[in-house]
């Protein structure tokens, strides 16, 4: 089965190099295809309240490519979707998924709303822009909406009192910034800067432009200060500060007058239960046969209480769901099929493990920090937890067992850090604590610490999910073969981050890696110590984070040579050396048992209704890369005719 | 009286002082502020925050300063009319409450005919036919009704009207109605989803009633004034309508003090389960999210209900019963 799938994705990662490399875009725009408009605008077309499709698209639209089972569609229908919340009006620009460059569905950074750019020796940044491309109003997006950006926003105090965003900083220093052309935009450091192109092309972007057009209206420099005043003020704002951040949330996608490149924008304000989202005019792609994108001319959010959603979701009120849904909802959504014209559709997740447990190496118990410390002691503890009867208990075997390293779908993947000192031996492991000298034992029969006291290990959790205590216990009644005992702690989130911090917490559950296929490309900040909310080692983090000023320096040595590694993938200049960097890091992390990843790549129910098209059978349900349905292009998934069933 | 009056009036100003500080003290007890609250939610389903953003956000919510003076700045605006800003709404607090008041409002009403209709009748007839095959029965009922959680029955309620009548699941509307102008056919789609939240937040009450009716009547119909009545030809409807109904009435009227925070709260717990659009959800996501303002402007004007329904209680008591009204100010 794996094989399978890496064999297809092997094959769709071939297509999608060759889509990337040669831009068939514009071999398309000289053979002069037929353009086909939306009957949607077939109205406002022809009352000329909208000029024809040729004169909105940009004079070289995105030819999409579409995926192996995916075919032409037509235009028109509405999608509903739910969502917990009101703020998840977001999601519509997660999902929608245009981007200045963005991940194929082999998660490789091709141009989209950018004709194409280049990067010399890593720190050269041209961008160029289609030429014709508009905003959702019709307004020409031009380079000037990337200097408003960059002199008037972030530059500007009020709105950025943090001085720059530290994306733009490399080693403090920010970049010059010089508009070449109308439709081109350069951006050089002075050193390789291997963050910029992913945080562009995230599911929660950087987005380095804005309608200058529509914002300058609010901006104090362009503005008169006593309107703005008044207009602040009659919304309860301090400032033109605040007034211009909330009407430019390009994320939060709340504001329906801002304009965007997005292929659908939101027309409903809030507050409201429902959000109307119709499509962009403007957009800049277009299917093989030149009809404009997207196919689906109205997106439905509907707020409902998450907890709700599932039981929404089996009535048939979603044509297309993942959020909210859980795999242990699985069977339950399984029986709705029969009643709804829907499918439930099993997508694999992306994190390195769905679940790991952190030893503290910063614990502030001196006794239990040097265990934790000492690998011998790690290798152990991960040798004596059963990940396949986990497997089998609780996810009827779908999961994928082994440690908290990338999935098999990576390309930095090598089977043998997956499983080792993953697979379950007890004798292995009791030898090696014997080995450390944890020779004595107690009546009960537990291995006592040098100073007398019983190793009884305390696992805290966020207490969220049942899930975590369920597999805790799991992993309980394994350890005690090695004579030790797991209490498990559930508590609050922001209590445990803290107890971590402090030491105080000896052991934590928490989800693996997020870059569970990561490309080389991606930053592989996780792997070292370099944030204080990583459970296994917060203090190093904090000192990292804080450049000396909190926390405490790397004491272990694998971890100082990940800090170095960290540090030569950022300042490579090649592709071939952050992948070094990045496959040393992994090794380093699969031989050193840094943390126990239990399993990964657990389902995540998607359910799709069956009048919608182009929706994949199988797929990788990821938040970045991914942007879980974005890389799939949603704006290709269109609505069949008739009635449902 | 008049004296009576002013002092309840007066002692009402302190007790509200009162209870701001207690609202702004438990917002504030949970670790954390709205802000840190989102960033972790947000990163439970795998996003990351932008820093720049945040310190952007925690300056202009001015989350940055000390909690006496952000205490300081809501007791201020609140004496002004202003009663600060919904962070995770974005707009002023007054603003995202307003749409929820009607319908809750339009819930607590139905709620409470419901449970007067349905509660009186049978207190009576349980009362006046005490131990009876009828009485017994309705006892059953009401006591099944009082032991069914709320939350179980409202699930089971929603699942057999999704299941039977086709109504859609939660909210009080289909959705195709909601954020839409108001028409006859809102209006009917709203009565079709109304039931199933007005029977579960009412059986309780129902239950409730019934069995305080039935005790408060069966108490008075054996005191001798109602021998009298009936000694002198009284027919059985009216002597019971004219003397012991009204005495039995009292605790309802002591009660109506609860009733005016409860149009607000209109059952929370419940509300949730059924995804209603009342203010009990908002509420609860806005105490989830530490969204302090809006939280904090729901806690006061529930105080402030509750606060002046038991004054009016107090006064329609007064009002209506002659013992309270000659009794009640003398001093002993």
């Amino acid at each position: 089965m794996r094989r399978r799938t890496t064999l297809a994705l092997c094959a769709i990662l071939a297509a999608g190099l060759i889509v990337a490399g040669q831009a068939p875009a514009q071999a398309d725009s000289k053979t002069k295809r037929q353009l086909i408009s939306p009957f949607f605008f077939g109205h406002s077309e022809l009352s000329g309240a909208l000029p024809k499709v040729e004169r909105r698209l940009p004079r070289v639209p995105l030819v999409a490519h579409l995926g192996p089972k995916q075919t032409v569609g037509r235009h028109g229908g509405t999608l509903s979707l739910l969502v917990g919340r009101e703020r998840d009006t977001r999601l519509m620009v997660v999902y929608g998924y245009a981007r200045l460059v963005r991940y194929d569905d082999s998660f490789q950074l091709v141009p989209d709303i950018l004709e194409n750019f280049e990067v010399k020796e890593g720190r050269i940044f041209t961008l160029h822009l289609r030429p014709g491309h508009r905003w959702s109003d019709g307004h020409p997006f031009t380079a000037g909406d990337f200097k408003y950006y960059w002199e008037d926003v972030a530059h500007n105090p009020e709105l950025t009192p943090g001085g720059l965003p530290k994306a733009f900083l490399v080693d403090g220093k920010p970049p010059l910034f010089e508009v070449l052309s109308p439709t081109t935009v350069r951006y050089t450091w002075d050193k390789p800067n291997p963050h910029f192109l992913p945080a562009l092309a995230g599911a929660a972007p950087r987005f380095i432009f804005r309608p200058a057009h529509y914002l300058k209206r609010f901006h104090v420099k362009y503005a008169k200060p006593q309107m703005l005043k008044t207009a602040a003020a009659e919304l309860r704002l301090q400032n033109w500060a605040a007034l211009h951040s909330l009407k430019d949330n390009p994320y939060r996608f709340d504001n329906p007058d801002l304009p965007t490149l997005q292929p659908w924008r939101n027309t409903t304000h809030g507050p409201a239960q429902r959000f109307i989202f119709l499509r962009n005019p403007y957009f800049h792609r277009i299917d093989p046969e030149g009809r404009q994108l997207p196919y689906i001319d109205r997106v439905i959010l509907r707020v409902s209480s998450p907890s709700l959603i599932a039981a929404k979701s089996m009535s048939g009120e979603s044509d297309l769901q993942a959020r909210s849904l859980e795999f242990n909802q699985y069977t339950f959504l399984k029986e709705g099929e029969k009643r709804q014209p829907y499918d439930v559709r099993l997508w694999k997740t992306a994190r390195g493990a769905h679940l790991a447990l952190y030893p503290n190496l910063n614990v502030a118990d001196p006794a239990w920090r040097k265990l934790f410390l000492d690998v011998r002691f790690r290798r152990a503890l991960s040798l004596g937890i059963n990940r396949h009867e986990i497997n089998q208990v609780l996810y009827f075997g779908l999961g994928t067992e082994g440690n908290n390293s990338v999935l098999p779908q990576s390309r930095l993947y090598e089977q043998s850090q997956r499983f080792r000192w993953a697979e379950f031996d007890p004798k292995r492991a009791n030898r090696l604590l014997d080995e450390m000298g944890l020779t004595k034992r107690n009546g009960r029969g537990l291995r006592l610490l040098p100073d007398g006291r019983p190793l009884e290990i305390i696992v805290e959790s966020s207490g969220e999910h049942t899930e975590q205590t369920d597999i805790l216990e799991l992993v309980h009644d394994s350890w005690l073969e090695l004579g030790i005992k797991l209490y498990s702690k559930p508590g609050q989130r922001e209590v445990l981050r803290k107890r971590v911090v402090s030491g105080q917490t000896m052991m934590s559950i928490w989800s693996g890696l997020a870059a569970g296929i990561a490309t080389a490309d991606i930053s592989p900040a996780e792997l070292a110590p370099t944030n204080p909310y990583q459970f296994h080692w917060p203090r190093w983090g904090d000192w990292y984070r804080t450049g000396g000023r909190a926390g405490d320096p790397p004491s272990l040595p694998a971890a100082k040579t990940l800090l170095k590694l960290y540090h030569d993938w950022e300042t490579a200049t090649s592709h071939a050396e952050r992948d070094k960097a990045w496959r040393q890091m992994l090794e380093i992390h699969a031989d050193e048992v840094l943390t126990f990843g239990l399993i990964a790549a657990i389902p995540q129910p998607v359910v799709v209704s069956r009048r919608l098209r182009n929706v994949p059978e199988e797929a990788i349900y990821s938040w970045d890369p991914g942007a879980y349905f974005g890389v799939y292009n949603m704006d290709l998934f269109w609505v069949t005719r008739g009635r449902k069933n | 009286m008049f004296y009576f009056f002013v002092r309840r009036l007066a002692v009402m100003v302190p007790t509200l002082f009162v209870i701001s500080v207690l609202i702004f003290i438990i917002i504030q007890l949970p670790p954390g502020d709205y802000l840190s609250t989102l960033v972790s939610e947000l990163e439970a389903q795998g996003e990351n925050v932008d820093q720049e953003k945040l310190d952007f956000l925690r300056q202009q919510y001015g989350l940055d300063q000390p909690l006496l003076q952000q205490y300081a700045l809501w007791l201020k605006g609140m004496l002004q009319g202003d009663f600060g800003y919904s962070f995770e709404h974005n707009r002023p607090v007054v603003q995202v409450v307003g749409d929820q008041v009607l319908l809750s409002v339009i819930i607590a009403f139905a709620t409470i005919l419901f449970t007067w209709v349905v509660a009186f009748p049978i207190g009576v007839y349980s009362a006046t036919h005490q131990y009876s095959t009828g009485d017994h029965v309705l006892t059953f009922v009401g006591f099944l009704g009082l032991a069914t959680p709320n939350f179980l029955l409202a699930l089971i309620l929603m699942y057999l009207a999704n299941v039977y009548f086709g109504t859609s699941i939660g909210g009080l509307m289909d959705p195709k109605y909601l954020d839409q102008p108001w028409s006859w056919g809102k209006l009917v789609s709203i009565l079709e989803h109304l039931w199933v939240p007005v029977i579960v937040i009412g059986t309780s009450g129902t239950a409730t009633l019934i069995r305080r009716l039935r005790a408060n009547l069966l108490d008075e119909l054996q005191k001798a004034y109602v021998v009298t009545a009936r000694a002198k030809g009284l027919s059985e409807t009216r002597l019971l309508l004219k003397y012991p109904m009204r005495v039995a009435l009292n605790p309802f009227i002591a009660d109506i003090g609860n009733l005016l925070p409860a149009l607000l709260s209109s059952a929370a717990i419940v509300s949730v389960v059924l995804s209603l659009p009342t203010t009990g959800p908002l509420l609860l996501k806005a105490l989830q999210s530490q969204d302090m303002y809006l939280a904090g402007f729901l806690l006061m004007c529930l105080s402030l209900l509750t606060v002046i329904g038991m004054f009016l209680s107090d006064l329609a008591l007064a009002a209506l019963d002659p013992r309270i009204r000659l009794t009640g100010g003398r001093q002993k």
